[in-house]
């Protein structure tokens, strides 16, 4: 009973901050130092939140940018996962392909999306491309380190017990080079988010990024902030469900937190 | 015939400009259900030759032969515990001791039958369903016995096994270690670098030479068996022990010489 | 850069040339001539400096601000669990956030200026560098703590002289995510809010519109050569500062 109590005032104190935050914002925006068209009640926002979503509006825009989201990330799953194992097993192949990953990690890809557009327009494929050619890189890095990494001791006690070349990749390099690939999905569908919002400011005809660009050119300061809000629910809500996801299928590992910063 | 025979094994090991020899002319012959024990100062490459042994490594030279067939690469006639982290983390107590019966296709109710009996063997059965997380070193190494001795090879080789164990623990396993051994009749090539362990353990001590390594001296250990940790307390355990160390002694006091002149020793 | 990685990419620099000038590459592909050509004319026509360095100085006073707040408070958050307690839950629901949403929030508070890109561009340096900083502090191991003020050392002395190189790692990882975002934050926001006509993005929304992929080219390598020579930059410093302590980093290393 007492730890029960314990945990909701731990949640509670928690909170303030938070609480905190938005009170300053509602005080701000009563206070009448500033224009209230550009600084909206926290009731203004929340109206334009449900609006949007009893209109269509809100299914329409999600569906769009999560569709890019989630393709884009597989996408990059797809061929990054093999790109980093052979990367790491091909000693050559990983020599040849490494300039990509040491010269093109500090340069914006993004400054490709004009191209991606003119190649395939403003619709999904060029954000897609875009996502995917950004995802690419956590994942394909951290694959290779997760499988370079993998102590040999495990490789030996399988071919000790006789496995096959097969079974020694599938039954133990794979759950013991888990916990890395899982890392570097973890970076990388944020930035999948991060990229799929971008673009959609950048140019669009839909999307939560968009929404938001059009809102404020529109001025409906409301609305932007409705859309911010839904953002920021969406990114807390993909980041809560891959740690989940990760404590579900990587259960005997702790995670170690600085992975999220890199 | 022998089980085990090794005839003039070296090794070397070309690291960019450095070659460092780890074994040379190594020669050794071992009978079906000996316990033979293998110390050595460190770096003197008695882990290599195990290695080597397991068909992890090559030899440079030399052959090797299990039960007179020449040993090619790692395989389950040769049963090899580490010294640490073989257990795989991703599976329960249970999981890991039938990796090895699954990898060869063996149906599920004989891999989780053969397993319970040797799991019971070293007295973890009530842990079958526990993840190595939740063990202790002790309790871990038992597991890894289980797991080898469930594929059944012709050889153990134990690589230091209790070296990350602290002492009162490695003197259980020791005593355990003995009496299984005693039950499963198995051939075993133990090495270590606890001289006291050694002569404990095995029914004879090979004493390795400083780097390059080979084969300096073999101390029978006529002690009766089984030999229950008392055994420690008598005159002829003294007596074969401070023998082992003499002539071990020797060759700790050359490697520290060398040890100041080069570096980075290959694998112990 | 290894020896082979150079070789192919040089290889592939002289085939896209080659096929370029064969004319068998669709009009966008301009050859890597034509790239450079355009490249030497904005140099010198001093448009590449301009925008150059209106992009460099958006993005060092974004990550200067956002970066340096950053390690501050996460230095502040290490040491003491309250500030750190404090913040936590604000940091975890905001972090995963695209900031770049943003954008136009600041674009309508602050105005078409510098002011709402470097603000964005410090928004997104904040997060990383925070975190490594404040992880790096409380990973510091206990036991140097101790035998520092074993050896009468006070607590100034102990944060300054053991508990800052010792975290010195983790902020430099911080320090290299941050930049990375800066440029991409920068280059995103000159994209999204060109219309103050400054900066490499401008310049390729402009060659964008114009169907000028030569200087559209020719603005990427500008961009490249800057974000890559600033992470170099950084990686030269890192060397510098922490000089024996640093385990090789693999330059692939995200």
């Amino acid at each position: 009973m007492a730890s029960a109590l314990r945990r909701i005032l731990g949640w509670l104190f928690r909170a303030v901050p938070v609480v905190l935050a938005l009170a300053v914002w509602e005080g701000i925006a009563r206070s009448g130092t500033v224009n209230p068209r550009l600084f909206p009640h926290l009731a203004a926002i929340a109206e334009q939140l449900v609006f949007l979503a009893s209109s269509h509006q809100l299914g329409l825009h999600l569906g769009a940018s999560m569709t890019r989201v989630v393709v884009g990330f597989g996408a990059a799953v797809l061929v990054g996962v093999p790109l980093g194992i052979v990367m790491s097993r091909v000693a050559l192949f990983g020599r040849v392909v490494e300039p990509v990953f040491s010269f093109g990690y500090p340069v914006p890809r993004i400054a490709l999306y004009p191209i991606a557009v003119f190649l395939f327009g403003i619709g999904h494929l060029s954000k897609v491309v875009l996502v995917a050619l950004e995802c690419l890189y956590p994942i394909a890095i951290h694959t290779y380190y997760g499988v370079r990494g993998v102590n040999r001791l495990y490789i030996w006690s399988a071919q000790n017990m006789g496995a096959s070349r097969a079974q020694v990749v599938l039954k133990v390099m794979a759950p013991a080079a888990a916990p890395h690939v899982f890392s570097g999905f973890r970076i990388a569908l944020p930035i999948a988010f991060i990229i799929t919002v971008l673009t959609e400011m950048v140019s669009s005809t839909e999307g939560l990024g968009w929404l938001i660009l059009y809102s404020s050119a529109s001025l409906m300061q409301a609305r932007v902030f409705a859309a911010v809000v839904i953002v920021a629910v969406i990114g807390f809500v993909m980041d809560r469900l891959l740690a989940v996801l990760r404590n579900r299928l990587i259960f005997w590992e702790k995670e170690a937190v600085l992975v999220a910063i890199r | 015939m022998p089980l085990v025979e090794v005839d003039h094994l070296s090794k070397v090991f070309v690291r960019g400009e450095r070659r460092v020899t780890a074994l040379h002319d190594l020669s050794l012959r071992v009978d079906v259900g000996e316990f033979v024990t293998v110390v050595g100062p460190s770096g003197c490459g008695k882990s290599t030759f195990l290695h080597i042994l397991g068909g992890f490594i090559p030899p440079t030279e030399g052959s090797m032969r299990i039960a007179g067939r020449e040993v090619t690469g790692p395989g389950p006639d040769r049963g090899v515990m580490f010294q640490e982290l073989a257990l795989f983390p991703w599976r329960t107590v249970l999981g890991n001791v039938t990796w090895g019966l699954e990898a060869q296709g063996r149906p599920k109710a004989e891999r989780v039958a053969i397993a319970e009996r040797h799991l019971d063997l070293v007295g973890l059965l009530a842990f079958k369903d526990a993840y190595p997380a939740e063990l202790s070193g002790g309790m871990k190494q038992r597991v890894a016995l289980a797991r080898v001795l469930t594929f059944d090879p012709a050889v153990l080789l134990m690589d230091e096994p209790f070296g990350a164990l602290d002492a009162q623990t490695r003197e259980l396993m020791q005593e355990e270690l003995q009496r299984i051994w005693v039950k499963t009749g198995k051939t075993v090539l133990f090495v270590t670098h606890d001289v006291e362990e050694a002569v404990y353990l095995g029914d004879r001590v090979v004493v390795f030479s400083a780097r390059p390594g080979h084969i300096k001296a073999e101390v029978p250990v006529r002690s009766p068996r089984p030999r229950s940790l008392e055994v420690k307390k008598s005159q002829a355990f003294h007596d074969s022990r401070n023998q082992v160390w003499d002539s071990l002694r020797e060759e700790v006091l050359k490697f520290r010489q060398e040890a100041g002149t080069t570096h980075g020793a290959a694998d112990d | 850069m290894t020896r082979e990685g150079a070789a192919v990419l040089a290889g592939l620099m002289a085939l896209w040339q080659v096929l370029a000038s064969a004319g068998v590459l669709p009009g966008y592909l301009v050859s890597p001539a034509v790239i450079a050509r355009e490249f030497g004319a904005l140099a010198r026509s001093g448009e590449l400096f301009q925008h150059s360095a209106v992009s460099l100085y958006r993005s060092l006073a974004g990550l200067a601000l956002g970066a340096g707040l950053g390690v501050g408070l996460g230095l502040l958050a290490g040491v003491s669990r309250r500030v750190g307690g404090f913040f936590e839950p604000l940091v975890s629901l905001t972090y995963p956030v695209p900031k770049v949403a943003f954008l136009p929030v600041l674009l309508v508070w602050f105005g078409i200026s510098d002011t709402s890109k470097i603000l964005l561009i410090a928004l997104s340096c904040f997060y990383p560098s925070y975190i490594a900083a404040m992880y790096g502090v409380r990973a510091v191991d206990p036991l140097w703590i101790w035998a520092a003020q074993n050896m009468g050392a006070r607590p100034r002395r102990v944060f300054l002289g053991v508990v800052v190189p010792a975290a010195s790692v983790h902020i430099f990882g911080g320090l290299r995510v941050s930049l990375a975002l800066a440029f991409i934050l920068m280059l995103a926001s000159e994209l999204i809010g060109s219309s103050d006509r400054l900066g490499l993005g401008f310049l390729i929304i402009t060659a964008d519109a114009g169907g000028r992929f030569d200087m559209m080219f020719a603005s990427i390598l500008a961009i490249a050569i800057l974000g890559f020579g600033a992470d170099r930059l950084l990686l030269w410093v890192r060397r510098r500062l922490l000089a024996g302590y640093v385990v090789m980093e693999d330059s692939a290393h995200g």
